[in-house]
């Protein structure tokens, strides 16, 4: 915590509280809360938490850093380090009758007045706190304090003490005599306990890291180093500490103390702030100073043996909690990943890290994909139109409802595969009738008598494609095969049945279109052997159309025909498409069917 | 509409990888806790543990099955430098009762000095061959030349491609007119223009692998890369994980008559380039038809691309 910037702290056994300390203490608990309307008081904080303020504590001005008790504490038991070295014991639970009691408004003062720059307390003797403090040349700047210390009466020569916390009723009940004084004549910029060792003290100096050990205070494992701030254990690798100095991240291995294993690339701007993820292995999230965005380290590996020389692998990336600029983080203690931010002007905003995403298509077409330790299946439900869905899985479900294997009623399979695709339903019509017509034109084999020349199936494109003066043998021998909108269809074939067709004589095309639903079909001729052809209506209950058959039947060959003349002139006012091709095509030109077209 | 439902994973650190076998019904997963699950899909769709062990002495990077012709088998690779294969055996009745079977190590492969990044069987018509890749910029091709003997398997081809190398794949294409072909992408971090994405082809002539294509245009680290399923395209569909998704195709050019059996020279093109994910992509994959493609990135998201 520096100048006026908040900092923000998590309770270490109320997984949903948190304080941030500027220049008074206030405590907020988080409730998850989806819904978008806020109770009165509430913050939002992200999309489903909001923090309601508890509580506030300014009984400590000045305040320069913050440590929580880290027992279990219904009370919120806070260690605060004044600009003045003292450390006072402060809370922010309002129960009288609490068991800490006696330790609120406790009060540590070095012999020296100084800025106190760090606290750590113990994690496993939870009545040792640790004090970094300023350089005085005559006082030691690293002071273990026991909580438990009885009072010492304040002595009037140390006139020089300024009491700087209120609320202090009983005169003099301060602690002056620490447990240990460490580091003389130097200052200490960061403290960290070693959770290995409840006696370890790890100390950033002004020019060295030093391990204390409080069984031998004489002895001290130091290390020159320029990167004091910040020290931090890596809850996951005892033996891994990080510490920074301006914008350069050491990553330190205490087994193999002389130098960092590794340097993080320097940041333009100095850090702030370096923090160990607690919830996950080898992941160090770095804030620099004027910034939005934090950058994540992720060290995922085992830690290298000693005298191993390979790099080890680092996966840097960056995220951005919030708009604004970023004054301090804390990781949740116990949530995956989870994160707390809060701007300088006391903005706080609840955000989660993601992990890396791998992820696997199933080949029955379902997505699987892990985060975390998480594992997810992804499939597609619902009744989304069969076109809407991926040719993978259409294929799947035809697969499963054995389309394609309908070899009785072809025209079946359409239906297997849905029934929605209009296409798709053409095509198994169009087969079924070149399968019924194979099989009638056997049946009927016996009374053929053109030629017996291979039938080739074609659709109404080829034939029109092709040259019109095609051999009339080989289109004889020809099948168009035409479908149309609600598949009623007819068959075009060569040497017709009577069944069918009314003229016999001739040989014929001809196809049937059929128009809408109204079921009205109709027959459009091709007459390419200027034959008079036939028309077939079905199930028309339109008068109109018994008048065209009517006019249909009036048709003669010659060109210079009354018919002619009138068709063509009233064909431009049929408003049927189908009619009005039909008597273009009966009324043009042999050779040009243009007005057809 | 997409509906995703969560499976108790168990493991105790993170998933680094997802796999599943060539039917559907068996998936692999890897993690950072060393262990390899092998999950079963039951008749209603659930998914049950069925094996679980520890396989490396490092994060396990990523786990892959073979071919069902060869058997139940996966390769795996990790972080202590090593790669390893291993075959399902018929346990014992008291393990099938239980849901449970085994698995046993059939061989490890240690040639690499580095953390081994990517691991990936061959397609079935090359018989039973796996590529790996390092972080020392080598890919290392190995085939078991005895398809019953799974304990055999030669170093055949290393690859040396100058830059660390995160991920592989294989062209999955069986047609005779394409030959084995695997593209290779790099996370090498370090600023330069180098490409990123290299193609290696298998020139019947020489009976090497050489340098085919290098994709010039992708200078980010790369972090994952994948050849899209083919089921009767004559050019390649390639998809690539790296500052945002890419999809490129390569059209192979008809060889001229002098360089016949020289390398094939192929004409690329980049259909399309999303940057939706904002931030590093880290994931793409194709599904069995080549017609969707799924990508993971930073942001969290998983998104589908058609």
């Amino acid at each position: 915590m520096s100048g006026s910037k908040p900092d923000i702290l998590w309770a270490p056994h109320h997984v949903d509280r948190f304080v941030v300390c500027d220049s008074e203490l206030s405590l907020y608990h988080i409730d998850s809360a989806v819904s978008s309307e806020l109770k009165a008081g509430s913050l939002r904080l992200s999309e489903e938490t909001t923090a309601t303020l508890l509580s506030i504590n300014s009984d400590t001005p000045y305040m320069k850093c913050v440590a929580w008790y880290p027992k279990y504490d219904p009370e919120c038991l806070l260690a605060v380090g004044q600009a003045n070295g003292r450390v006072v014991l402060t809370s922010l639970g309002q129960d009288h009758n609490s068991k800490s009691k006696d330790l609120i408004g406790k009060e540590f003062v070095p012999k020296h007045a100084r800025q106190c720059n760090t606290l750590a307390w113990n994690p496993l003797d939870s009545n040792w706190l640790a004090a970094g403090l300023d350089k005085h040349r005559a006082d030691f700047s690293v002071l273990i304090w026991d909580i438990s210390s009885k009072y010492a009466p304040e002595t009037a020569v140390a006139t020089e003490k300024v009491r700087l916390s209120a609320g202090d009723a009983e005169a003099g009940l301060v602690v002056t005599k620490p447990l240990y004084e460490l580091g003389q004549n130097d200052a200490c910029l960061s403290l960290c306990w070693l959770p290995r060792d409840q006696k370890l003290l790890l100390a950033g100096m002004h020019r060295n890291l030093a391990i204390f050990d409080l069984r031998n205070t004489s002895q001290k494992i130091f290390v020159n180093t320029k990167a004091v701030q910040g020290v931090t254990v890596d809850p996951y690798f005892h033996d891994r500490v990080a510490s920074f100095y301006e914008g350069q991240v050491a990553i330190w291995d205490l087994r193999k103390f002389e130098k960092p294993v590794l340097t993080l690339t320097e940041q333009p701007k100095p850090l702030t702030k370096v923090a160990w993820c607690p919830t996950r292995t080898g992941l160090l999230a770095t804030l620099t100073r004027d910034s939005n965005i934090i950058r994540l380290y992720d060290m995922q590996h085992t830690p290298t043996p000693i005298g191993d020389e390979t790099e080890p692998t680092i996966i840097e990336r960056s995220v951005q909690p919030c708009e604004n600029y970023i004054a301090s983080f804390a990781w949740h203690p116990t949530s995956q990943n989870r994160m707390v931010v809060v701007t300088p002007n006391r903005t706080m905003s609840d955000f989660t890290v993601f992990e890396r995403i791998s992820l696997a298509w199933s080949p029955v077409t379902s997505l699987m994909w892990a985060c975390g330790r998480h594992l997810y299946e992804c499939t597609e439900e619902g009744k989304a139109s069969s076109l809407e869905k991926d040719i993978a899985t259409k294929m799947r479900l035809r697969a499963l409802s054995r389309y394609g294997l309908d070899t009785e009623q072809v025209w079946r399979n359409h239906l297997l595969a849905g029934n929605e695709d209009p296409q798709l339903k053409s095509l198994w019509y169009t087969l079924h009738y070149i399968l019924y017509f194979i099989q009638y034109t056997e049946d009927m084999d016996q009374k053929l008598t053109g030629n017996k020349g291979p039938l080739v199936y074609a659709g109404i494109k080829s034939i029109v494609k092709s040259s019109l003066g095609k051999n009339v043998a080989t289109l004889l021998s020809t099948v168009v095969v035409c479908l149309q909108n609600n598949a009623l269809m007819g068959l075009v074939f060569s040497n017709c049945s009577k069944r069918l067709f009314k003229n016999t004589k001739t040989k014929y095309f001809c196809l049937c279109f059929n128009v809408k639903l109204a079921v009205i079909s109709r027959v459009f001729i091709f007459n390419l052997n200027n034959l008079v052809s036939l028309i077939d209506f079905h199930e028309s209950g339109d008068l109109n159309l018994n008048v065209v058959a009517m006019a249909l039947s009036g048709y003669t060959d010659e060109k210079n025909s009354l018919w002619r003349e009138m068709c063509s002139t009233l064909r431009l006012q049929l408003n049927n498409p189908y009619l009005c091709a039909m008597f273009a095509f009966l009324t043009s030109e042999s050779g040009s069917y243009d007005g057809v077209l | 509409m997409f509906v995703a439902r969560s499976i108790a994973a168990d493991h105790r650190d993170l998933i680094h990888d997802v796999s599943f076998d060539f039917h559907g019904r068996r998936m692999a997963t890897c993690s950072s806790d060393q262990s390899v699950k092998v999950w079963d899909k039951s008749e209603n769709g659930d998914w049950h543990c069925t094996a679980s062990w520890k396989t490396h002495s490092g994060s396990v990077w990523r786990v892959t099955w073979a071919h069902p012709e060869f058997g139940q088998v996966l390769a795996s690779c990790s972080f202590d430098r090593t790669a390893a294969v291993w075959e399902e055996i018929v346990g014992e009745s008291n393990d099938k009762l239980r849901g449970q079977s085994h698995w046993v190590k059939r061989t490890t492969l240690v040639d690499s000095r580095t953390s081994v990044t990517d691991v990936k069987f061959a397609p079935k018509h090359m018989g039973l061959m796996l590529a790996t890749c390092s972080a020392d910029g080598v890919v290392r091709i190995y085939e078991a030349p005895d398809v019953m003997n799974l304990s055999q398997w030669s170093l055949q081809h290393e690859i040396s491609c100058k830059l660390s190398c995160s991920c592989i794949s294989w062209n999955p294409s069986s047609s005779r007119a394409h030959s084995p072909m695997i593209a290779v992408g790099s996370d090498d971090n370090s600023p330069n223009i180098l490409a990123k994405v290299q193609i290696y082809e298998y020139n019947e002539n020489t009976r090497k692998y050489a340098k085919a294509e290098a994709l010039m245009t992708v200078t980010d680290p790369v972090h994952d890369i994948a050849f899209a399923p083919n089921l009767g395209r004559s050019f390649h569909i390639l998809a690539v994980a790296t500052k945002d998704v890419r999809i490129f195709t390569l059209k192979p050019l008809r060889k001229e008559l002098t360089s016949s059996g020289g390398l094939t020279k192929f004409e690329i093109h980049i259909v399309a380039q999303f940057d939706n994910h904002n931030s590093q992509v880290w994931r793409v994959s194709w599904n069995i038809t080549g017609t969707v493609l799924a990508s993971s990135g930073d942001d969290g998201c998983v998104r589908l691309w058609k």
